[in-house]
């Protein structure tokens, strides 16, 4: 477990985790994301900010796979996922959070975290037997449990958990199948002050095995736990710098007066 | 159901009721073993292969009866015109059954909700047209003289033994349902049933999940139609027809639609009425469709979802507080909540497999 | 939301194919008057025919469903009605145009009854409606047994339009009314899509507006709109019925029959699609047609299987439907 230093603790001759070349995306006749290139680093800890409307939201459902592209290309682990479906992206490593919490509400805690590690495991389909392998699958549930501090909630109805904890939840099921790459759908909305620090502690606490991506656009979490930054503008990419650049640009500033706290 | 009862007095309470029931035959009437026991047993078992798919799967589904239809045609056509051993006959019929429920299942997989309802109510009157118009299943008559394997006899005079088969076949289903919903097939069909945008994230194929959930509810339907042949001696298209369709719906709606238990409730209600209230009333199917209707609008979950909410208001005015929604492996899942959308007012955004998104779940 | 290329091409390969079929049998014996090709003219008459009242029926079901998202399966129900209760003013001596117009008003205005009683109040349950409006079916198809009997009976079509028209081929006539129908499908469906495009009622459906809350947002006055499309979607029903149950007949068992047509016809076509659904009932009216008299002996008792083959063909290609709104 590494805290996140000045310098990144990335090897830069490694191939990229993410690769996006020239996305493009149109609603109609207007591109909500416009030829974006994007790399990102193992183990690299990367934010994309943008006020609403930037393209955000949509530049990270083409990644995922939840929508595809007009025109680009996306890469992931070194291969070409553009015409690959949101489940195979899942199997190759990739995990991802919502932002309103997508938890599985009829079922436990526990269950919930146990489909997310069984998801990235195989027997899927399971009917008898592979007592050890499940077993395995528990232990492993309830750590992240742990992990996400909802152990004493373990046996509670998902649905029935607060909204907090909901959100606490979402990240679990996200680390559980302990994916390569992870990406975040704003987290940090809706959340207290308080939440944001257990929030922002948990995501610098991740191990460099796991490289994150953080789509915000409340600059307080993103720049404290990002070491890279990419300003999206109208779906285009505005500008890309360490966290300290990203404050002194003049650019930023000009078109974002203020906009560090985001709308609301 | 309640929660209040601990898993091994729920399971002493689920062997003295087998044991009760199974002494039916002994303490009742041939006419009652007969057209009330039995008939409500294969109602029951009819009506669990769609709260099973409701609860677990959150898949509301229209096509049970001719899945029902289609393993009762084929028992009936292998044992009558091509003189089959009985037993032989009714495993073929099941496997037949299967293969089509899996065919009904790709075809459903990709929608969701009331589309979903729609295309199986398509599919249950296409299979009945079906029936009607083919003369190698009878036609409009049907099959006649259909006879169960020696050890049953004939269920008219002696229902006793086809009695027992259909408690105990009923009693096998209803394990091997909570048995499956804790395996990892049973979790993630019901996270599918939950999520599946999250599950497609997580990396489960959900379009698969919902065919083979689909193509288990076939089996159950295929044992209900077979039973239910041998025992009614025949089958006829009228057996599968849209009445009979509304007529499951209806029974797993006074059961309550996402619980196990109530299908069988459901099937005994119906069947009471349906034996001992012609006497009254010519006009039947208007008061089936009263009674449903009643349920929708004050009870949606049917008299199981009320006797819950009873049991909760009980324990609340004598503990004082709101009851605690644990989840307990053994109980019943579902979408919760009354009514019969999942869980109005919940925190946070669950997917709600009944309300329709036209576009359903692209893979 | 994709269409499927794989289905697609399979279901392009069966429609070239069930063509070819049909051309070959059709005119494979010439053009002369000793051939098939008059056979094949009356036979494309009666899918077209059957298709616009399928349509004239289902279009009032994708309606209600575009605009509420209520799934109406008392549909068939109000279908069958609509032609007793023309049935019953006919036999009472009104004339056939004003009975017609009357039970569509009456079919339409129950329709306004159970919506206002039964569905207002629970908008946005889907499942709940649903199953609300299987009950209705069930209470209508009992009460019509006993207010109108079981025996089949047929509505006789006004003096206009009972002679059949010279078609000045093959010496071919046809019943003026089938051809009646299809125009009155034309007419229709012309002034639901003039409706759709340049009425704000026409807005909210594009838009696919089905929150109660948004829409009076807009400014819309939601129950007079609602209500008044269930109103018009069950006038349609009725309407279909009074041309059904003349060209056809009026039976218990209509009620199924048209509550499934308009079920594929709007499964096919798109839930919400006025376009979706004039394909879908062209699609389901010349296939049944064409099968019933084109398809070798042995199969003609399996007919039933194409409209099972022709769901599944657009479902594996689009499973929203053809023309189907996607959701975001």
């Amino acid at each position: 477990m590494s805290a996140a230093s000045g310098a990144p603790a990335v090897d830069a001759a490694a191939a990229p985790l993410l690769r996006t070349r020239g996305l493009t995306r149109y609603f109609g006749a207007v591109p909500a994301v416009n030829g974006v290139d994007l790399d990102v680093m193992p183990g690299e800890r990367r934010a994309i900010l943008g006020p609403n409307g930037a393209g955000k939201s949509t530049y990270f459902n083409l990644i995922a796979g939840d929508l595809p592209p007009s025109e680009g290309t996306v890469e992931l682990f070194g291969r070409d996922v553009t015409a690959l479906a949101v489940r195979r992206r899942a199997r190759l490593g990739l995990g991802r959070t919502y932002q309103t919490s997508r938890v599985l509400a009829g079922l436990s805690v526990e269950d919930n975290l146990y489909l997310a590690v069984l998801g990235a495991a195989r027997g899927h389909l399971r009917l008898v037997g592979g007592r050890s392998e499940r077993a395995a699958t528990r232990r492993r549930a309830r750590e992240v449990g742990e992990m996400v501090g909802l152990s004493g909630r373990l046996g509670v109805l998902a649905g029935s958990l607060a909204h907090g904890e909901q959100r606490q939840l979402e990240i679990g099921l996200a680390l559980a199948p302990a994916p390569r790459l992870l990406m975040f759908d704003e987290p940090a909305a809706g959340l207290s002050r308080a939440e944001r620090v257990t929030l922002t502690n948990l995501l610098l606490g991740l191990d460099r095995d796991v490289t994150l991506i953080l789509i915000e656009h409340d600059m307080d979490v993103a720049l404290t736990v990002a070491e890279r930054v990419t300003m999206l503008h109208q779906g285009e990419k505005l500008v890309e710098g360490t966290p300290a650049e990203i404050r002194a640009n003049q650019t930023v500033h000009d078109l974002y007066l203020g906009s560090g706290h985001g709308e609301q | 159901m309640s929660g209040a009862l601990r898993p091994r007095a729920r399971v002493a309470l689920g062997v003295a009721l087998v044991v009760a029931l199974a002494l039916v035959p002994a303490i009742f009437s041939t006419y009652f073993t007969s057209a009330v026991a039995a008939q409500a047993l294969v109602y029951g078992l009819a009506a669990v292969s769609l709260t099973f798919l409701a609860a677990y799967g959150g898949i509301v589904s229209l096509a049970q009866t001719g899945l029902y239809g289609i393993a009762g045609f084929v028992l009936a056509r292998f044992t009558v015109s091509n003189g089959m051993d009985p037993l032989l006959a009714a495993v073929l019929a099941v496997v037949i059954t299967v293969v089509v429920g899996l065919a009904f299942g790709a075809v459903v997989s990709g929608s969701e909700g009331i589309y979903l309802l729609m295309i199986t109510l398509a599919l249950g009157v296409i299979t009945f047209y079906y029936f009607s118009q083919t003369p190698t299943f009878g036609g409009h008559e049907g099959i006649n003289g259909v006879t169960a394997p020696g050890f049953i006899g004939d269920p008219v005079t002696h229902p006793a033994v086809m009695y027992e088969v259909l408690l105990g076949v009923s009693v096998i289903v209803y394990v091997a349902i909570r048995l499956v919903g804790r395996t990892n097939f049973g979790l993630a069909m019901q996270g599918v049933r939950d999520g599946p945008t999250r599950m497609r994230a997580l990396g489960y194929n959900v379009r698969l999940h919902r065919t083979l959930a689909f193509t288990l509810g076939a089996v159950i339907a295929a044992l209900a139609g077979v039973l239910g042949t041998w025992n009614d001696t025949r089958i006829s298209p009228g057996t599968i027809q849209v009445s009979q369709i509304i007529v499951l719906m209806t029974i797993a709606v006074i059961g309550g639609l996402y619980r196990i238990e109530g299908a069988w409730i459901g099937a005994l209600v119906y069947t009471l009425l349906d034996t001992y209230s012609r006497g009254l009333t010519a006009r039947f199917e208007t008061w089936i469709g009263i009674i449903l209707l009643v349920i929708l609008i004050l009870s949606p979950d049917g008299l199981t979802g009320l006797a819950q909410r009873l049991a909760a208001l009980w324990r609340r005015s004598r503990n004082g507080d709101a009851a605690r929604p644990v989840a307990d492996a053994s109980l019943p899942p579902g979408p919760g909540g009354p009514g019969l959308e999942p869980g109005p007012g919940r925190t946070g955004s669950t997917e709600s497999p009944t309300v329709l998104e036209p576009g359903g779940a692209a893979q | 939301m994709v269409i499927r290329r794989g289905p697609a091409a399979l279901g392009w390969l069966l429609l070239a194919f069930g063509v070819a079929w049909v051309v070959v049998h059709a005119f494979g014996h010439g053009f002369g008057s000793e051939g098939n090709v008059p056979q094949f003219i009356t036979v494309g008459l009666n899918g077209v025919s059957l298709a616009a009242l399928y349509f004239i029926t289902a279009s009032g079901f994708t309606l209600i469903f575009g605009l509420m998202r209520v799934v109406n399966m008392a549909h068939g129900s109000l279908y069958l009605l609509g032609g007793y209760v023309a049935l019953d003013l006919v036999s009472h001596g009104t004339n056939w145009w004003v009975a017609m117009v009357l039970a569509a008003l009456i079919t339409g205005a129950i329709g306004l009854v159970v919506h206002q009683a039964l569905l207002r109040w629970n908008q946005g349950q889907d499942l709940r409606q649903a199953l609300i409006t299987i009950a209705v079916a069930t209470i209508l198809a009992d009460q019509m047994i006993v207010h109108f009997g079981s025996t089949p009976s047929t509505l006789t079509a006004p003096s206009g339009l009972s002679a059949s028209l010279e078609l000045g081929v093959y010496q071919l006539q046809y019943p003026l009314f089938r051809l009646f129908i299809i125009g009155a499908a034309v007419v229709i469906g012309l002034v639901l899509w003039l409706v759709i495009r340049f009425t704000r009622f026409g807005i909210l459906l594009r838009a696919g507006v089905d929150d109660r809350d948004m829409a009076s947002v807009l400014g819309v006055n939601v129950p007079l709109v609602f209500g008044g499309a269930f109103f018009i979607g069950a006038a349609l029903a009725g309407l279909g019925g009074v041309m059904g149950g003349t060209t056809l007949s009026l039976a218990p068992g209509q009620d199924d029959q048209f509550l499934l047509s308009s079920l594929v016809v709007v499964i096919v076509g798109g839930l919400g699609s006025l376009r979706g659904a004039a394909v879908g009932a062209l699609l389901l009216g010349l296939i049944e047609q064409f099968s019933s008299v084109y398809l070798p002996q042995s199969l003609t008792n399996d007919a039933i299987l194409l409209t099972f083959i022709l769901l599944v063909v657009v479902l594996a290609v689009r499973s929203q439907g053809l023309f189907g709104r996607t959701t975001t």
